[in-house]
């Protein structure tokens, strides 16, 4: 479903991701591990068309898209939930919902449908559809960014860091619902996390992103109990 | 008693004026992030549209003001395109130069093409009436309901319609807009489209009362930011009382004190404003 090839992002004269090349099908998922500065924002803004890149080439569904304007690219079917959330701060929690819903936009019953979806998956984005996305905890933006992703009915959600600076509680929250996210409503999830615990306790296989380079590739289980995982990111 | 009535009248007609021209330009602000200084040149060239429609083509005041709106927000979505949309990724101050080179080009153009000396619209609705002891022209209610009825079409647009929330999307987060699927140049686009436009019709409605002269936008543009600033940068309720608080400091003090002075207290009121509330009326506190 979605494939890299050698492709390199270039950020104020800095390589930040290097040769990158990796392959997701359908209906798996991925974990990206890394540490903070790896380079898994700016892989995701890449292949999102935010960030355009030096070299290599990116194909979503047989088609390229490391030429496409990132409003192209989620109406393709491919939509990131990026790090820092990036919500409509002072519109109701509704209102940033049916902007997620734009690309649907000439389909209403559908994007009702969906609407519904995400109301069950996050009941408090129904108690609070009213309140300004802006007046939420840090706990509840990050729901209402993944269900606003969830909106445009993508094939593939990346998701950016979704567990950064919530309470462990919380991040199990998030991480059961992004389970659910693959395994009920069978989209394509590709989740970068520096927690890696919790990455790689939901996901079905994973990458590993140093420096730029991803350095390390296999089943999540297999990950779990790789030495310099272990080192690197479980604390163990 | 009178004297007071008809300074208020006078004061909420400049403000609906003010109102209108200042609500375009913080539409613009929100999506550019800086203040367009050609915008009151742009409406100082749909007083002229107007002008040149009413007067050498005979059309009617108002197919004159719906024609010069059609026109200007052609001009406006033209103006984004080749003076902001090139310097989007540039430091600021680039997009600073490139809208003062605007506005010097608007003003000399116009300089150029049609003299410096101000023209006045025949006006469609010269006879007087009488409110409340008070005499008006039909034209300055005119102004006055027209402004408002655009105010109230612009917010319900705004918050009513995907397209006018797409705007305000934009103006919160950039980033977000793209990532939802929205094109943002094109967002970009209809601000502009639509903000030179309702200044088109400012401009249009007060040319009988006042003139159209190439010197009028920069005055107005002046006053605009003053609004703008007044209000909030970025506010939409700040233009809109801003606007208002503006037309009637102006008006009273004219009336009252001497209409030589009404710039003074306009450019008085901002910098008392501002010491006490640096951020604007309505202005978010920044962080």
């Amino acid at each position: 479903m979605l494939k890299l090839k050698e492709v390199t992002t270039v950020i104020g004269g800095f390589a930040a991701i290097r040769n990158v090349s990796l392959e997701i099908e359908k209906g798996e998922f991925v974990a990206l591990l890394g540490s903070n500065g790896a380079g898994k924002t700016t892989l995701f803004r890449t292949i999102a068309g935010v960030l355009k890149p030096a070299n290599g080439s990116i194909e979503f569904k047989g088609l390229k898209i490391n030429k496409l304007p990132p409003h192209k690219i989620v109406a393709l079917g491919l939509s990131l939930c990026p790090e820092g959330r990036q919500l409509f701060p002072q519109l109701s929690v509704y209102k940033n919902l049916m902007l997620g819903a734009y690309t649907r936009r000439k389909d209403p019953k559908g994007v009702q449908q969906t609407l519904e979806q995400v109301y069950e998956l996050f009941p408090i984005l129904k108690e609070r559809r009213n309140q300004p996305a802006g007046t939420f905890s840090g706990g509840q933006q990050q729901m209402l960014a993944i269900a606003r992703a969830l909106m445009s009915k993508p094939d593939m959600l990346l998701l950016d860091e979704p567990s950064m600076g919530l309470a462990p509680l919380v991040v199990q929250k998030i991480a059961d619902a992004i389970k659910s996210i693959s395994k009920e409503m069978g989209t394509t999830v590709f989740l970068s996390e520096q927690n890696a615990n919790m990455a790689l306790m939901i996901t079905d296989r994973g990458y590993v992103l140093e420096n730029g380079k991803l350095v390390l590739s296999g089943l999540s289980r297999e990950l779990r109990n790789n030495d310099m995982v272990k080192k690197a990111y479980l604390g163990a | 008693m009178e004297l007071f009535l008809q300074q208020i009248i006078n004061g909420i007609m400049l403000g609906s004026t003010y109102a209108v021209v200042a609500l375009g330009l913080t539409l613009v602000f929100g999506i550019l992030h800086i203040p367009n200084f050609a915008h009151g040149h742009l409406y100082m060239l749909g007083g002229y549209v107007t002008f040149f429609l009413v007067t050498l083509y005979g059309f009617g005041f108002w197919t004159a003001m719906i024609s010069s709106m059609v026109v200007l927000a052609l001009v406006g979505m033209f103006v984004e395109r080749v003076v902001y949309r090139p310097l989007r990724n540039q430091p600021h101050i680039n997009s600073f130069i490139s809208a003062i080179g605007a506005l010097m080009f608007l003003e000399t153009f116009v300089i150029v093409a049609w003299g410096p000396q101000g023209q006045r619209i025949p006006n469609p609705y010269p006879n007087p009436i009488e409110i409340m002891g008070i005499i008006l022209t039909q034209q300055r209610l005119l102004v006055i309901i027209a402004a408002i009825v655009l105010i109230i079409l612009l917010q319900l647009f705004l918050k009513k319609t995907t397209p006018g929330t797409t705007i305000e999307a934009v103006a919160q987060n950039r980033e977000g807009a793209m990532l939802v699927g929205i094109n943002v140049n094109r967002v970009s686009s209809m601000t502009f489209a639509i903000a030179t436009a309702t200044a088109a019709a400012a401009a249009s409605l007060v040319a009988p009362i006042f003139m159209v002269s190439p010197s009028m936008g920069a005055l107005l543009g002046m006053k605009a930011f003053i609004i703008v600033i007044l209000g909030g940068l970025g506010s939409v309720p700040g233009a809109i009382c801003g606007g208002y608080i503006l037309g009637l400091i102006e008006a009273l003090g004219g009336g009252y004190i001497s209409a030589d002075y009404k710039d003074v207290f306009a450019f008085g009121a901002l910098i008392l404003i501002l010491a006490i509330k640096p951020t604007g009326l309505f202005g978010k506190e920044a962080g």
